[in-house]
């Protein structure tokens, strides 16, 4: 068993460079479809981060009775958490939307007119983030029949709206990967073929002196494996050469934060790693197949 | 050893012990290499390349087979290694009926059968030692196995002073020898020549005959589909010519033509 793995290392080895050129041929085509399925990945979890940004966007305000007493903000706040529709919620003080107010005022250059007013005429609210836009009508009804509920911001259109672009979004994005992922697998199941097609003698010859069909197969394998492995690692470094480019593409068209790049990374590596270690297999295991005993 | 043998005569006797050991062996066993019986080749395209063929090879005989191109000559030699299966009929390797082989066995079967052919199939890059010892390498042969093995056949056919040479460096019989070498290091049954001579002139052509014909009387069965007119009427071995996909001539002494 050992001899047989090492024996098919070493042809697989042999193999590859005693045909460099087609076996650079079939890394090089690697390489683009390592990129190009990166390329497209990494758009696709950019998309993806900028959607669940707009989304968290989407929250229910509560305004709050002016005649609230803290015990029932404390117990209306309570309540709100225990939603399970809820992410998390936030209480905004009378103090604390006067300064948004103003801040608000000044940066869309317009005169501050609070200065005007002897009281804070503003109400306290809860800002209520959800898990998902589509419970906001759910969670609106229900912070209606609260006690301490003054009214709720009415924000169920624009939540369905933000919902069905999202939607469509995600999809799309979806299928252009999987779409991508099948040309992929296409083009390199072909140039590894042609490769294996370069050796059919080779193979022809093994077949007459009676070698096993695993003898046959596995050295084209982990030729196929190599191939997947060498394209994968010159693709991750030309990506890593290239990442402060891609880091600061995706932070300003995306507003995705660099901090996310890190496990963005790891995924990365990953993914072209398994793609290519796996595309690398199956095209070997389908292209020597059409040689093996019937 | 003695001191006056030389290594083609003690590659040659060692070879001969284990035919006579195998023959002991299967002393009981059915004498026959090949049996074909009724055999029927219909492709799925719908044309016909074997009819009706019966054909009994029995241990160390050496048959010439015969008959014009598309006679189904290569169709025949597929069948004995089971690259494809007869449509009708039975054919029996060494007591085994192909059609009721499993496939993981097909190896195996093909190991008892060497195969040379007209435009050798040797592997440009690698010299003379290293392509017979392939065909050990990809069965699996141990390692410390291969080396005797190989050394034995390279001798037997004497190419042991080209063993580093690769085959471009090589003339056409030193190929073809190199192929029968690489034919016979699997220790086979039956050795099938197809067309080996076809690429050789004709001095050449006789040097392989030779050979062939020595390692027939070494005990191995050996069947050569030819076109050589001269050499088969010479040697008055058996003969089974093909025509249209059926024997229609199968004698012992004969010549490449029907003899009226």
């Amino acid at each position: 068993m050992i001899g047989f793995v090492a024996f098919s290392i070493r042809r697989a080895w042999q193999g590859f460079w005693r045909n460099a050129l087609m076996s650079l041929a079939a890394t090089a085509t690697m390489v683009l479809m390592l990129v190009l399925l990166a390329g497209f990945w990494i758009i696709q979890t950019g998309l993806l981060s900028a959607l669940d940004f707009t989304e968290q966007k989407v929250e229910v305000v509560a305004n709050i009775d002016l005649d609230a007493s803290p015990s029932d903000i404390a117990a209306l706040e309570a309540t709100i958490r225990a939603m399970p529709e809820v992410a998390g919620v936030t209480f905004i003080s009378k103090d604390e939307a006067l300064a948004r107010f103003q801040a608000s005022m000044k940066a869309q250059g317009r005169e501050d007119l609070t200065k005007y007013l002897d009281t804070n005429p503003l109400t306290a609210s809860e800002e209520v983030k959800l898990k998902d836009p589509g419970f906001s009508k759910t969670v609106a009804d229900a912070l209606r029949n609260q006690p301490a509920v003054r009214n709720v911001l009415d924000t169920k259109d624009t939540a369905q709206n933000v919902k069905t672009v999202t939607d469509i979004l995600r999809t799309a994005g979806t299928v252009i990967l999987v779409v991508i992922g099948v040309i992929v697998l296409f083009i390199i199941v072909n140039t590894i073929r042609l490769a294996v097609f370069a050796r059919a003698e080779e193979i022809e010859i093994m077949r007459l002196v009676g070698a096993s069909d695993a003898f046959i197969r596995w050295p084209f394998v982990f030729e196929g494996a190599m191939v997947g492995l060498f394209g994968a690692a010159i693709t991750l470094t030309g990506l890593y050469l290239l990442s402060e480019p891609i880091a600061s593409f995706m932070v300003d068209f995306f507003r995705v934060l660099p901090l996310s790049f890190g496990s963005l990374a790891n995924q990365l590596i990953l993914l072209v790693t398994a793609a290519g270690l796996g595309l690398g297999i199956l095209g070997s295991w389908v292209s020597v197949r059409t040689y093996l005993i019937r | 050893m003695t001191i006056t043998s030389t290594p083609t005569a003690a590659a040659s006797r060692s070879v001969r012990e284990r035919l006579l050991r195998r023959g002991r062996e299967g002393a009981d066993a059915d004498r026959a290499v090949l049996v074909l019986h009724d055999v029927t080749k219909t492709y799925p395209n719908g044309k016909t390349a074997l009819r009706d063929v019966d054909l009994v090879i029995p241990e160390g005989d050496f048959v010439f087979l015969v008959g014009p191109s598309g006679a189904g000559k290569s169709t025949l030699i597929k069948l004995l290694i089971r690259d494809e299966l007869a449509s009708l009929g039975q054919v029996v390797l060494d007591g085994q009926d192909l059609a009721r082989l499993p496939r993981r066995s097909v190896p195996k079967v093909r190991r008892k059968i060497g195969i040379v052919f007209q435009d050798f199939k040797l592997l440009p890059t690698k010299n003379v030692w290293e392509n017979v010892a392939f065909a050990l390498e990809v069965t699996g042969t141990p390692r410390r196995k291969i080396r005797p093995a190989v050394d034995r056949v390279l001798a037997l056919v004497g190419l042991t002073a080209q063993r580093e040479q690769i085959p471009s460096q090589l003339s056409g019989g030193e190929q073809q020898r190199t192929a029968i070498a690489r034919a016979l290091v699997h220790d086979p049954r039956l050795i099938i020549a197809d067309e080996p001579t076809g690429n050789l002139d004709p001095l050449i052509s006789w040097e392989i005959i030779q050979l062939l014909l020595r390692i027939n009387e070494l005990g191995v069965t050996v069947m050569m589909a030819t076109h050589d007119a001269d050499v088969v009427t010479a040697l008055r071995k058996r003969v089974v010519a093909l025509e249209e996909g059926r024997v229609i001539r199968d004698e012992v002494g004969g010549a490449y033509h029907r003899a009226d």
